[in-house]
């Protein structure tokens, strides 16, 4: 055989597929607008206004349009201010803090419940579909809900009170660190669900032939859950953990209703601490500049964890 | 055999501790207020005068159990909750579908999708500011289709993500045989790949229509009295009339938490997929 390659043989066909590729293309085009649309419209306009405005003393209660806050520009004046603002770094150690002790908690129970599903349970399909209702209740509406248990004359305290008589008679919101207890427990209530089910999903995948063969070859429960089961969901381990740090950090609805930050501040939140500076203090320029200052920080962590995820894939 | 027991055990001790706050707040909304608070007596789980006053009160304004009545009847944040959340979906599944198909054949501006995600990672009040501002200059706020398109756009990572996972699932030979019959390929798209995914569209729109019917925040911000949704207006009821109204609240709680808990279980197999993206199946 030799080595000539032949010309491409059916060259009118050729040119029908060309067009056909562009067709296809600028349908693929057309099909993208409206979601870049959207995306620009609440990106792009909306960064460069908040930019704009985080550079002056701006607010509402002015009078002047927003486009006229160019009169009171500060420069950095702003981001001075939120350097040393121990309102916004409280808050911020608060949220991390709550998401440092709640998404622990959450993923440890979550774990538990997917290792004894996995393991087998009689009435699987009723108990799966008990234990993951929380996560389907509104956010604002779990919140009243554990308003509502947390109250001086409530159920937990009748409930207690029966087991000790007159011992506890408290007002579980209005005391520093109990609201601080109360609101990780409603946040543990209503999200352990979700990390249960996005485990037990990876549990679920886990070869059976590699789990039978273990056990063949004489392996417990413990340890082909330690040394086979979790090995092999490590990146659905990340995901969960991953999504409920996400979520966790941004907190709002709960607290908003259940204590609305109080007392004092034990339970105010990055988003709480933000939502009053707003509506409380209508400080419109210093919380555009906060919000730059997370989108920055926030943007950043992503970036520099992208980077150590792919570090690792190319390894 | 001992060990499946008491893994049933276990698991239902769990379930009951998920199952109790629900239940408490069930059975608030069916108890007379003298039964509301252990201040006249002790509280009971069950009410031991059941009513319907409660559910009366928010849907007709009027009840035997409150002195004063209510000026707004839960109806129009009812009919605002369930307009903003539809149209809110509409406009996310639509935009999302189609943006996914085109990145998932043709490989164009794949960036679309890191965007969108990025969206969904800052905490809304950080970037409310400038949304607020411009909303108010175009006259959206308390408007139902202001809150629709915010909803459409903030469920749309949701939508584009589900979706273009189906499409890459999908063999691309079913529609390149009906471009060789002489479909074009808008045709193509929309009569043989559009109806394949149909239920697949469905679910995403369900669980999308959970997300949205469950927002408090955004409707807080930018709605004013016309188009509260129901947790919006539920939060604010107790300053609306003297007093706490518990058993009130707690029937609107319950309303409010019924149609997400209904469609989630009846798209429990689809959660994990529509919470991680669909970077992962069940």
């Amino acid at each position: 055989m030799t080595d000539t390659t032949l010309p491409a043989p059916m060259p009118v066909e050729e040119q029908a597929t060309g067009k056909l590729a562009q067709s296809r293309r600028s349908l693929a085009v057309r099909l993208l607008i409206p979601a870049q649309v959207l995306l620009v419209f609440i990106v792009a306009f909306p960064l460069i206004m908040q930019i704009f405005i985080s550079l002056t003393w701006w607010t509402p209660l002015d009078g002047d349009p927003w486009y006229l806050a160019w009169m009171s520009w500060n420069w950095f004046d702003n981001y001075t201010y939120l350097m040393q603002d121990d309102g916004l770094w409280g808050s911020v150690g608060r949220t991390l803090l709550f998401v440092a002790v709640a998404v622990p908690i959450e993923f440890f129970l979550g774990l538990t419940l997917a290792a004894l599903f996995y393991e087998g349970v009689l009435g699987r399909p009723v108990l799966y579909s008990l234990i993951l209702m929380p996560m389907m209740i509104v956010p604002a509406v779990a919140g009243y809900i554990f308003f509502l248990i947390f109250q001086q004359t409530g159920p937990l305290n009748s409930a207690l009170s029966v087991l000790w008589p007159g011992m506890l008679d408290v007002n579980w919101l209005n005391d520093t660190t109990r609201a601080f207890v109360a609101v990780v427990i409603a946040d543990v209530w209503q999200w352990t669900p979700l990390m249960f089910l996005i485990l037990f999903a990876g549990l679920m995948s886990v070869p059976e032939d590699q789990m039978r063969a273990a056990t063949i070859l004489g392996a417990n429960w413990r340890q082909r859950f330690f040394r086979i089961a979790l090995p092999r969901i490590k990146t659905v381990i990340a995901i969960a953990i991953g999504l409920r740090v996400i979520e966790c950090f941004k907190i709002f609805d709960m607290l908003f209703v259940m204590t609305g930050g109080g007392p004092g501040v034990a339970t105010e939140s990055l988003s709480l601490f933000l939502y009053k500076r707003t509506f409380q203090d209508l400080e419109w320029s210093y919380v555009a500049s906060i919000g730059i200052t997370v989108l920055v920080a926030l943007s950043v962590l992503t970036a520099v964890l992208m980077a150590r995820v792919k570090k690792k894939d190319a390894r | 055999m001992t060990g499946l027991i008491l893994r049933t055990l276990a698991v239902a001790f769990f379930a009951a501790l998920a199952l109790l706050p629900i239940s408490w707040m069930a059975s608030m909304a069916f108890k007379p207020a003298a039964e509301w608070t252990s201040a006249a007596g002790t509280l009971t789980f069950l009410p031991k005068d059941p009513t319907l006053n409660n559910f009366r009160y928010v849907f007709t304004g009027n009840s035997p159990d409150q002195m004063v009545g209510l000026d707004r009847t839960v109806w129009r944040p009812l009919y605002a909750s369930l307009l903003t959340a539809i149209s809110g979906t509409l406009i996310a599944v639509i935009c999302g579908t189609a943006a996914a198909y085109a990145v998932s054949r043709q490989r164009i501006h794949e960036s679309i999708g890191l965007s969108l995600l990025q969206l969904r990672i800052f905490p809304p009040l950080a970037v409310m500011i400038p949304v607020m501002i411009m909303w108010s200059f175009l006259g959206m706020i308390d408007t139902w289709w202001g809150l629709a398109l915010i909803y459409g756009i903030v469920t749309l990572p949701f939508s584009y993500w589900l979706m273009k996972a189906y499409f890459d699932e999908l063999p691309r030979e079913i529609e390149e045989a009906a471009i060789v019959e002489g479909c074009t390929p808008f045709e193509a798209f929309r009569q043989i790949t559009l109806p394949i995914v149909a239920s697949a569209v469905a679910s995403t729109a369900l669980f999308i229509f959970i997300l949205n019917w469950s927002d408090y925040l955004i409707a807080l911000l930018l709605t004013r009295k016309e188009w509260t949704t129901i947790p919006v207006y539920m939060n604010a009821l107790a300053t609306a009339a003297s007093g706490q109204l518990y058993g009130a609240k707690a029937a609107l709680g319950l309303l409010a938490a019924v149609p997400p808990i209904i469609l989630g279980i009846s798209i429990q197999r689809f959660l994990v997929r529509g919470l991680t993206f669909g970077a992962l199946k069940q």
